[in-house]
């Protein structure tokens, strides 16, 4: 089994500190997506995972055995690096042979492995190439196929498709994602795309900071952001962002004026709010709707639309001048200077205190069982 | 409007741009150069005349006694001065350049300032700084190998025809190891850290990252310092006549072609000097330095592309 | 237990490099130290530093006495600095021209211009005498100086060509688009942009002109025309066995290049290592 557990991680590299205490628990087998805004030490924490660096304090466990100390090759992990790393002077072969030849392994068994995962890879009939004779997909299955030889207990990827142009990251996305399923071992994988997270992941993990923000499935993260970074870090575009007054506190609700004076219920867990509060309530752009039927509505002027054809985006003015966009369908006939009137439901709104925690949400998107989540991706994947 | 078809006008600006220096280096490199080559193939009378002698000059440089003798001494010397470089100079230029390129390696800049400061110096300012060094008479050296118990082993190095000329050619290792340290050294920085780390995580132990991936990614680096290390030691002349003067003591037991040359040309003592002569020394000199080249080119260059990141 | 065993390798590797550090500066060092030295202190205890009892410069006064250091500097500073000037001139605009114009004979005049960079021009020795004094430049810095213009110009075509070939096409063609002439585009928007690279090419330059023996010896020995280089030469092969002048004239020939190299050791590394020189 490769578990894979870190207790109060720390590193800094001279004085500076870069993750300040990091705790995370991995099954087996799971594939967790590590995200956040560049600089905020996911790379580190990578390296520090496949031991390429010491880590300053805590504790590091890879199938229940402490591994602090212990060299990179012995940890049962592989490494994909953003730009492949691959060997330029040995063929795909070589490349994909060497981490056996250094420890000793036989020829025929290198032979069987290599010619195997080759084949797993479509990659069989590039064995003799030099990496620079590839393209850029091709030398990305061919650093994959230099991870799989070895075995390893736990995969770790650092922004493995941010090489690639946008339809071959798709598809490699997708093969990834079949990859794991067939390999069944641990990943650890490290991107800048929201949607290679939320498609791949069992599990995100959301840092900022050097610090983890939160961690959950991606529907959690997605409906239940514990704070307002984590709100405005996943989902595309952003959250929108509206300061608000507590006006009226009752068991399951919370009445609040926003900023342009409009007035707006939210579904959270009230306890602990006071009147008058400062808060910041936070909507989606795809839950923004062009209706103005709808429960609340907003009135906006448009500054400018953006049509990405089966959805368009709006970006929006309020009366006291908060920003906001919002996504409609691409049908919408919505032109630059017209005021619109923008309306939403109250369960989907999202509420955080003033220290930009978030107040639990009660009505909408429940956290689901592992088994709705299986299907709900499923679905996504499709 | 011109028709454009009607031929462009003169192109004065390429010819302003290129006209100064070409003309120099056209005529004081490439003609002399090609004058050299020309003047070896004719005889200079006691007149001052030429005329053209064919491959005379050559063949009295390779087989007559009295040319070809010291000839293929100063070819021999300058084939021992060459091994030592390429044995003792490379590699310690590599090793330093290796240690030097240790990740976080603390005050490497200042090692690489100092290690290199011999080489910014004169040749004849650092062949009369060994020659006190290893002189008897101050004894520093002695002094110094007395202190490690070695004081049997001493001796006047640079007077012994047994091994002047190899003290000559560490006296030069010592001064030019800089060189293949600095360019080996910027051929490890430029391999990406990210190929050092999969060596790691493969599982190689610093050796193998070594000999397996930085040692092939420099190779092109290594062939280049080998032919640089080769033209310039065929061309040596100023450690050798700073030390031992033009006649390359005791008994020509240091002359390389670059004393040959000097000494054939101007005349040395009772030797009278020929220009037709030193021509044909200057241009077996060229073909030497032009075959090292190709074989270069030949085995080197061609597989570069092999090894481009 | 592997933070131990770093240590000891970090430990290892200081060693090494400061063995062969002290290696590289210890001869100069005890040169330099003995220069100030009286001649019996050299004799008694050449490692220790000069005190008030043995210290001495009476070298220095011989030295300054007996031949004409300044001018031999002067001379040195006169031909490598007018040397460096035309070889960054012509050279850039050599490098420019095969760069950026395609001309009849292009391929061939890069070609001789890049045999240069390999084959010493020294080779011409014979020749090169000759023309000098055919010139009447014998016993001149001006022969130094054409003959050093001619060694010094491959290397900087090579190093700036690769300079020019990075600068964006759009620059050259706005400009062009202005009507601005070719000879104005060169001055007024090239060399200010490889100016960074001159300087890498005009170390490189200058190290071997400064250091030179051989052409000085052959085409300008005579008194009152010798670099520094030949200068020490010559005065060290006259006062050989006064030692107090033979280190003190050491010693003031190694002390202005040392304080130049310390000052722009940094530039002249980086050029090394930028890859400039490939
Ligand atoms: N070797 C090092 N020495 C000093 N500081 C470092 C070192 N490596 C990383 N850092 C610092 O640690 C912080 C985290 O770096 P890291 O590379 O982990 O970021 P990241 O989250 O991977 O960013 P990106 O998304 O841009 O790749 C940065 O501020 C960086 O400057
Ligand atoms: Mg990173």
């Amino acid at each position: 089994m490769a578990d894979l557990k870190l207790t109060d991680v720390k590193k800094s590299f001279g004085n500076v500190a870069v993750l300040h205490g990091i705790d995370l628990d991995i099954k087996h087998g799971e594939f967790v997506v590590l995200v956040g805004a560049s600089g905020c030490g996911k790379s580190t924490l990578l390296r520090l995972i496949a031991g390429l660096d010491e880590i300053t304090s805590g504790s590091m466990e890879i199938g229940g055995e402490e591994v602090n100390g212990i060299a990179p090759a012995k940890r049962g992990i592989a490494m994909v690096f953003q730009s492949y790393a691959l060997y330029p002077h040995m063929s795909v072969f070589k490349n994909m042979a060497f981490g056996l030849k250094v420890t000793g392994s036989d020829k025929a068994s290198i032979q069987k492995k290599v010619e195997q995962a080759a084949k797993t890879l479509g990659i069989d009939h590039l064995l003799k190439r030099l990496p620079r004779e590839l393209s850029g997909g091709q030398r990305q299955r061919v650093a994959i196929g230099r991870a799989i030889v070895r075995d390893p207990k736990v995969f770790l990827f650092d922004e493995p498709l941010s090489n690639l142009d946008a339809a071959l990251r798709v598809q490699t996305r997708v093969e990834i994602g079949k990859l794991h399923k067939e390999l069944g071992a641990t990943i650890v994988y490290v991107t800048h795309d929201q949607v290679e997270a939320m498609t791949l992941g069992d599990k995100i993990v959301v840092m900022n900071a050097g610090r983890i923000e939160q961690c959950g499935t991606p529907l959690q993260l997605y409906q239940h952001p514990q704070t307002l970074f984590v709100a405005g870090f996943i989902g595309s575009p952003k959250m929108n962002f509206i300061e608000g007054i507590v006006k009226h506190i009752s068991e399951d609700c919370l009445v609040l004026t926003l900023s342009d004076g409009t007035i707006t219920k939210a579904y959270v867990d009230s306890s602990g709010c006071n009147l008058d509060d400062v808060v910041t309530f936070g909507i989606r752009p795809e839950h923004l709707t062009e209706d103005s039927s709808a429960d609340v509505s907003l009135l906006a002027t448009v500054t400018l639309v953006e049509q990405l054809g089966e959805a368009s985006y709006l970006y929006l003015t309020l009366a006291d001048g908060t920003e906001m966009v919002m996504r409609t369908s691409g049908e919408s006939t919505t032109i630059i200077g017209e005021q619109v009137e923008v309306g939403f439901n109250p369960e989907s709104g999202h509420v955080f205190d003033a220290d930009g925690g978030a107040l639990t949400r009660l009505r909408a998107g429940n956290t689901k069982s592992v088994a709705e989540l299986a299907q709900i991706k499923a679905q996504l994947s499709n | 409007m011109t028709k454009t078809s009607a031929g462009k006008p003169f192109p004065w600006h390429i010819l302003f741009f290129l006209g100064p220096g070409l003309l120099i280096y056209f005529s004081v490199s490439v003609y002399p150069l090609l004058d050299t080559l020309r003047l070896s193939f004719f005889h200079e009378s006691s007149d001052g005349s030429l005329a053209f002698a064919g491959l005379a000059n050559f063949t009295k440089l390779l087989f007559d006694v009295v040319w070809s003798e010291p000839f293929w001494n100063a070819t021999w010397n300058n084939l021992v001065f060459f091994f030592i470089h390429m044995l003792v100079q490379n590699p310690i230029g590599l090793l330093l350049a290796v240690l030097l390129s240790s990740p976080k390696l603390r005050l490497s800049g200042t090692y690489r300032t100092l290690i290199f400061m011999p080489t910014m110096l004169s040749v004849v300012i650092i062949g009369f700084v060994w020659q006190l060094l290893l002189s008897p008479l101050w004894g520093i050296t002695e002094n110094f190998m007395w202190n490690l118990g070695l004081e049997d082993y001493f001796d006047a190095w640079l007077g012994k025809e047994s091994s002047a000329l190899v003290t000559l050619a560490f006296i030069s290792v010592w001064q030019f190891v800089g060189i293949p340290m600095m360019l080996i050294y910027a051929a490890l920085l430029s391999i990406p850290d990210e190929l050092s780390d999969a060596s790691v995580v493969d599982g190689a132990n610093p050796w193998q990252a070594f000999f397996y991936i930085k040692l092939p990614l420099i190779l092109p680096t290594i062939g280049m310092v080998s032919i640089l290390t080769f033209v310039a030691n065929f061309n040596a002349f100023e450690l050798v006549y700073t030390i031992k003067g033009a006649l390359a003591g005791p008994n020509y037991s240091t002359d390389i072609m670059g004393t040959l040359f000097y000494r054939t040309f101007f005349g040395f003592q009772l030797q009278e000097g020929s220009l037709t002569m030193g021509a044909a020394v200057a241009t077996l000199m060229f073909l030497v330095i032009l075959l090292g080249v190709a074989l270069y080119l030949f085995f080197f260059q061609r597989r570069i592309k092999r090894f481009q990141l | 237990m592997k933070i131990r065993h770093d240590r000891a390798k970090a430990l290892m590797v200081h060693a090494v490099l400061l063995t062969y550090t002290l290696i590289a500066l210890f001869p100069i060092w005890v040169v330099i130290i003995n220069a100030f030295k009286s001649r019996k202190a050299i004799f008694n205890d050449p490692l220790a530093l000069p005190t008030a009892d043995t210290f001495s410069i009476v070298g220095f006064e011989e030295v300054l006495l007996r031949s004409e250091f300044d001018v031999f500097f002067s001379n040195s500073m006169i031909v490598t600095l007018t040397s460096i000037f035309f070889v960054l001139l012509f050279g850039a605009m050599i490098a420019w021209a095969l760069t950026e114009y395609k001309f009849k004979g292009n391929l061939l005049i890069a070609v001789l211009v890049a045999m240069g960079i390999m084959i010493p021009i020294r080779l011409g020795t014979v020749s090169i005498l000759q023309l000098m004094s055919d010139l009447n430049l014998v016993n001149t810095l001006t022969a130094l100086v054409l003959v050093y213009i001619a060694q010094g110009l491959p290397l900087a075509v090579y190093i700036l060509s690769e300079f020019i070939r990075q600068i964006p096409k759009d620059l050259k063609e706005a400009a062009r688009c202005d009507g601005v002439g070719e000879i104005k585009i060169f001055f007024a928007i090239i060399v200010p942009l490889i100016k960074p690279a001159m300087a890498t090419v005009a170390v490189f330059t200058m190290i071997p002109i400064w250091n030179d023996l051989w052409f000085p010896l052959i085409l300008a020995p005579s008194e009152g025309n010798q670099t520094i280089t030949l200068g020490v030469q010559q005065f060290i092969g006259q006062f050989v066995t006064d030692w107090n002048s033979v280190l003190a004239a050491l010693t003031l020939a190694i002390l202005p290049i040392l304080v130049l190299y310390l000052i722009f050791s940094r530039q002249l590394i980086r050029g090394l290592t930028s890859g400039a020189v490939k």
